[in-house]
């Protein structure tokens, strides 16, 4: 827990299907209700990256074809929480 | 994070799901939860081995649903009776899908790796597995007695909830994991054979007591209210075999006794111009695939024996003096047009009537009066025109 939070919006987050699951799910879960998601185990540095993918994606979607590009130090963190993630 | 510790925060969200489910009160989820319970499996399964505890989960979650199956669902639907039992059980029913949808979500990151890796059933399969093994096998029996005894009701005037016999049915349908049989074999089968009784003893009753129309109207009303039953509760794959069974034993296998019917049989209703009932008949026996035979030959006779008799009028007439070939030919015009409009307006112009019509008049046409048959004098007559 490094207590940094991020705001996106809920589309954008439902590009993971993890977090599709948590914000659709009934049973009255917190994250449902209020909308927030704690990750405890992943770094900031490494989500951060993870929304600019997310917004990255649905422009891709979109037809604007451009280019993501990952520092190597972060591939492998990264490839974790995506996995997590379902992305 | 060992199996004991996953294992006890995972009893936990089951424990709470259940009473969610089952409608009892229940504080608020406390914050994050989702999260927790869905990290705790992930973690579990991206153990390195030998901590990997993939296949345990896989085995746990098999094991809630057994356990669950095996203690609450079915001692609670087995205590119970008649309408009552199948209400629990459509509510144990929807209870355990919702179940399965919940912790699948949970469990989602097994379904990815280690399920599709070692090619075993889905959560869902699994969890579905469950049901119809330790519920839906020891119950169908019953269930099926009881759908039965409650359409029996309805066949007798009762207002039965048609609701509850649909998703009962659907519950048939599913159990049958992608295959029809389930149903086919557990339920239809019983209901097609109820169905062929209880239609047989009626026609045994109707047959005694009613005219022709009132039994062809009866009969006519039946089926429409088979298919209203198939469109409320019953699989559409039901209804070709439903409208068979009902048909043979109320049209099929009484035709004879009821078109012969004395004075309300086909030949009074065609002596009596009762176009209404005439109609009916032929779209109750169209339907039927050679339906039309029996009565297509009931009507040849009849025109056969109509026509005969006055040949024989006419050869009284001739004997006692007065030869009145006019008047024979004008009688056969005017039966043939009177035949003819049956044909069209009763019988939709169908190919087996006009043939009918046609066989019976060349018998009679051909049978001798004063030494020429009909058919010399009407062709005469014609000449004469």
């Amino acid at each position: 827990m490094e207590g940094f939070e991020f705001i996106i919006d809920r589309e954008v987050a439902m590009v993971s299907q993890t977090i599709r699951s948590m914000l659709t799910s009934p049973g009255g879960f917190s994250e449902s209700k209020d909308g927030v998601v704690t990750f405890p185990d992943i770094s900031t540095t490494i989500l951060e990256k993870i929304c600019q993918y997310f917004y990255w994606s649905l422009q891709y979607s979109r037809g604007k074809e451009t280019e993501f590009h990952i520092e190597p130090e972060l591939t492998l963190e990264l490839m974790m929480a995506a996995n997590y993630l379902h992305t | 994070m060992t199996m004991d510790q996953g294992s006890d925060l995972i009893d936990a969200a089951v424990t709470k799901l259940k009473r969610i489910l089952e409608g009892k009160p229940e504080p608020a989820s406390e914050s994050h939860e989702y999260v927790r319970n869905y990290t705790a499996v992930y973690n579990m399964c991206t153990q390195k081995p030998p901590d990997d505890l993939s296949q345990q989960l896989y085995d746990k979650y098999g094991g809630i649903f057994e356990d669950y199956d095996k203690h609450t669902v079915l001692p609670s639907i087995m205590e119970k009776h008649d309408e009552y039992m199948l209400r629990e059980l459509s509510r144990m029913w929807d209870i355990h899908k919702d179940m399965v949808r919940w912790l699948s979500r949970f469990f989602f990151y097994l379904d990815r790796y280690f399920i599709t890796r070692r090619s075993l059933p889905s959560l869902t399969e699994v969890g579905m597995t469950c049901f119809r093994d330790h519920v839906y096998n020891n119950v169908h029996f019953n269930v099926k007695q009881v759908i039965i005894a409650l359409i029996h009701k309805e066949r007798e005037g009762q207002q039965i909830d048609s609701a509850l016999l649909k998703n009962i049915l659907d519950l048939f349908v599913q159990n049958g994991m992608g295959s029809m049989e389930r149903y086919e074999d557990d339920f239809e089968m019983f209901f097609l054979q109820e169905t062929a009784f209880y239609y047989s003893r009626r026609s045994s009753s109707w047959i005694l007591e009613d005219s022709c129309p009132e039994y062809m109207i009866k009969s006519e009303e039946a089926l429409k209210k088979e298919k209203e039953r198939v469109n409320h509760y019953l699989h559409s794959t039901t209804e070709p075999k439903l409208v068979e069974i009902v048909q043979t034993h109320l049209l099929v296998l009484v035709a004879k006794p009821l078109l012969e019917k004395e004075s309300s049989g086909i030949s009074a209703l065609l002596r009596d111009d009762k176009m209404d009932d005439l109609s009916r008949m032929y779209r109750l026996y169209h339907a039927i695939p050679k339906g039309l035979e029996p009565v297509a030959e009931a009507f040849r006779l009849h025109v056969t024996s109509e026509g005969n008799a006055l040949i024989k009028q006419a050869e009284d007439a001739a004997t006692s003096g007065s030869v009145e070939e006019q008047v024979l030919v004008r009688k056969i015009i005017d039966l043939h047009d009177k035949y003819m409009a049956y044909v069209t307006d009763c019988f939709q112009n169908h190919t087996l009537f006009h043939k009918a019509l046609k066989e019976a008049f060349e018998i009679f046409c051909n049978k001798k009066v004063t030494g020429s048959s009909s058919a010399e004098l009407l062709a005469t007559l014609s000449l004469l025109d």
